[in-house]
């Protein structure tokens, strides 16, 4: 059976590969484009975050066009959010206009639940054994498609060619996306490494490093913004992003305690929500002497609006600037270019101010 | 014991807790203020610190948290609530960050606050937390039962449900009950359902987070709120519904409309932001009333 889900940067490449081991498939969902936040506005609740009405724009789109039988994955413990209690709020929105809608919630908070839930919604012949291999070609894709948007975002900066990075990122996403085992995923990766080795390389030291953190689904939702920021790093300008998805499928609690550990001063270490990945990370970068952070988020991120004050707090103890930008319905990527040159200006004109100080 | 007086902020979880963290306290013989109740000035205070997009109680919580820590007291109390039903429900992520969110914007040092961490099994509220609190106040472990014993959790809310008059509308108040019992933020909506002659009807503060049906929603206040419209939905004393919804609170914002559209009782949501009006609040409740008059002089059809 075909299924559709929304994009999640191209994370949905990762739960094609889920449902193929399962012997199914997915359609690739439609471009995030002006007419499809449109639609994605006009059907969410004004106080649903930014990146949930892109997700509802992305759906509705596809149930246009046919699309019957949809699939998402949710974390389902304290790091979730909105996306663990959806399928209700789904039905109610595409029910109606579509009779044989169906909902179906894969992922769990262990490989239990996940088979329980796997299924739940394709049967109870699915093994043990297949559940596994289904997530293992999941989480695979899932770390090898971060591998790459990080190291094209770095080599946006490090490579003066930014065509070749490009064309390279292309290929890669599209040599994932056809890899059926963990061998072939094993080969594209080597493969990738292979060819950042031949990438002629930038010599002078950049004009600033920036940490970016925030909501991951705005920053692998939408194109617009990395490819703004992308600009950015072809102007001299190094780029880190620490987070990717990885992040949002549970995390135990042996994986979290050093994290926890990190950001005591900050956070309380009985709660497991997802910002403390934001904080640790932006610990991170202040511990490594990075010019600056900037923070993305969707506006109503409930996750990142608790995190906001914390990681101003985090910047202020560090001394480096941070600049937060809400995503929202009224976004205007103009409006995004000037406060990031303006914040980039900063940066460099601190940077060199300290250089004339030494 | 070794901290002397404790301060509870008259916000989000003293509403929560049906005035239980007050009354706990009084009865380890801990000096207890109770900040004033939320207004104008406590909220600009509230406003001051917090950041725009936070949702409006938080809003009025930071106020509370300012008051307070202006007092002669050794201590601020907010309790971290972690989850529900054995980790299967959770508060919301900015109503669980609440003392780190007060400390990162200098509000209030960790040192002052006391920060006990709170789950809920499947009966009720664990104990540990109130074992931590107590410890970190000097009680003793048998102190500590005694006042838990002696208080009630979840028993005292302000207000209580009214039965209707002949003819005079009954209308049941949804909301989180920190939006519903404190009137400077609801904008004095229960008076004001009272003046234009309706009885008032409540969700029982018993088992909060709880859902008797279980809803599969992750947020713990948004699955009282649709197992509380479920039960109302079924009462045919209920004439109408007001939803009191918060500026930007995502977890009811998710299923606000989703209730409107499967709710056979007429629902009205009342959206409570900082720049509403007096007028405009009056208005609303005002059209809904006498759209629920004109129901019942049409047999219970709208028109």
């Amino acid at each position: 059976m075909r299924y559709f889900t929304f994009s999640w940067g191209k994370n949905y490449i990762a739960v094609r590969a889920l449902l193929r081991v399962l012997g199914h498939d997915l359609a690739t969902p439609p471009e995030i484009t002006a007419s499809v936040i449109e639609r994605g506005i006009s059907a969410a609740h004004p106080f649903l975050c930014f990146s949930g009405k892109l997700v509802l724009g992305q759906l509705q789109a596809q149930v246009d066009r046919g699309e019957q039988h949809m699939t998402f994955m949710s974390s389902l413990g304290p790091e979730a959010c909105r996306c663990a209690d959806t399928s209700e709020y789904l039905e109610s929105l595409f029910g109606t206009m579509c009779p044989a809608f169906s909902a179906h919630r894969i992922g769990g908070d262990g490989i239990g639940t996940a088979l329980d839930n796997l299924q739940s919604h394709f049967g109870p012949r699915i093994t043990r054994t297949q559940c596994m291999r289904a997530y293992a070609m999941f989480f695979g894709k899932v770390d090898l498609l971060d591998k790459i948007e990080r190291h094209c975002l770095a080599l946006f900066y490090h490579c003066p060619d930014p065509e070749r990075v490009r064309a390279l990122q292309a290929e890669a996403i599209r040599r994932v996306d056809h890899a059926h085992g963990m061998l072939s995923l094993w080969r594209v990766s080597r493969w990738f490494d292979r060819v950042v080795a031949t990438l002629p390389k930038r010599t002078s030291p950049p004009l600033a490093r920036i940490g970016i953190v925030g909501g991951e689904h705005i920053l692998s939702e939408l194109d617009s913004i990395l490819m703004r920021l992308k600009l950015l790093a072809e102007q001299g300008v190094l780029l880190d992003w620490r987070g990717g998805f990885r992040c949002l499928a549970r995390s135990n609690e042996a994986r979290l305690a050093p994290l926890k550990e990190q950001c005591g001063a900050y956070l309380s270490p009985d709660v497991s929500t997802s910002e403390i990945f934001s904080c640790a990370h932006a610990l991170d970068f202040a511990a490594e002497r990075y010019d600056g952070l900037l923070h993305i988020y969707a506006f109503g991120c409930m996750p990142q609006t608790a995190a906001k004050p914390i990681l101003q707090r985090i910047a202020k103890d560090a001394g480096i600037p941070m600049m937060s930008l809400a995503i929202g319905d009224r976004f205007a990527e103009e409006g995004l270019d000037n406060r990031v040159e303006a914040f980039v200006d900063l940066l460099h004109s601190r940077r060199t101010s300290r250089k004339v100080a030494v | 014991m070794s901290t002397s007086s404790v301060g509870v902020p008259r916000s989000i979880l003293h509403y929560e807790f049906g005035g239980f963290l007050a009354s706990f306290l009084a009865r380890l013989d801990v000096p207890v203020t109770l900040s004033p109740a939320t207004d104008r000035r406590i909220f600009q205070a509230g406003k001051h610190w917090m950041l725009d997009e936070i949702c409006l109680p938080v809003k009025a919580f930071a106020g509370h948290v300012s008051w307070l820590v202006q007092q002669d007291i050794d201590a601020v109390l907010i309790p971290v609530i972690v989850s529900h039903e054995n980790g299967r429900v959770f508060p919301c992520h900015v109503r669980t960050r609440l003392a780190d969110i007060v400390v990162a914007l200098g509000l209030c040092s960790r040192e002052r606050l006391l920060t006990p961490t709170f789950h809920f099994d499947d009966v009720g509220l664990s104990d540990d937390g109130l074992y931590e609190l107590g410890a970190t106040l000097g009680a003793s472990v048998e102190a500590v039962a005694r006042a838990r014993d002696e208080c009630s959790l979840f028993l005292s809310p302000e207000h209580v449900s009214e039965t209707s008059q002949t003819g005079s509308p009954t209308i049941a108040l949804l909301g989180h009950p920190y939006v519903v019992e404190d009137p400077w933020l609801n904008g004095d909506v229960i008076e004001r359902l009272r003046r234009l002659g309706c009885a008032v009807r409540f969700a029982p503060l018993g088992e909060i987070g709880y859902s008797p049906s279980w809803t599969g929603l992750h947020f713990d206040l948004a699955a009282r709120t649709m197992t509380t419209v479920r039960q109302w939905d079924n009462d045919e004393s209920i004439d109408g519904i007001v939803f009191l919804l918060p500026f930007n609170c995502g977890p009811d914002g998710d299923i606000a409309r989703h209730m409107a559209q499967n709710t056979r009782t007429p629902m009205m949501t009342l959206v409570l932001d900082e720049l509403r009006s007096d007028g405009g609040i009056c208005t609303r409740l005002e059209a809904f009333v006498d759209l629920l008059a004109h129901r019942q002089l049409a047999g219970g059809v709208l028109p």
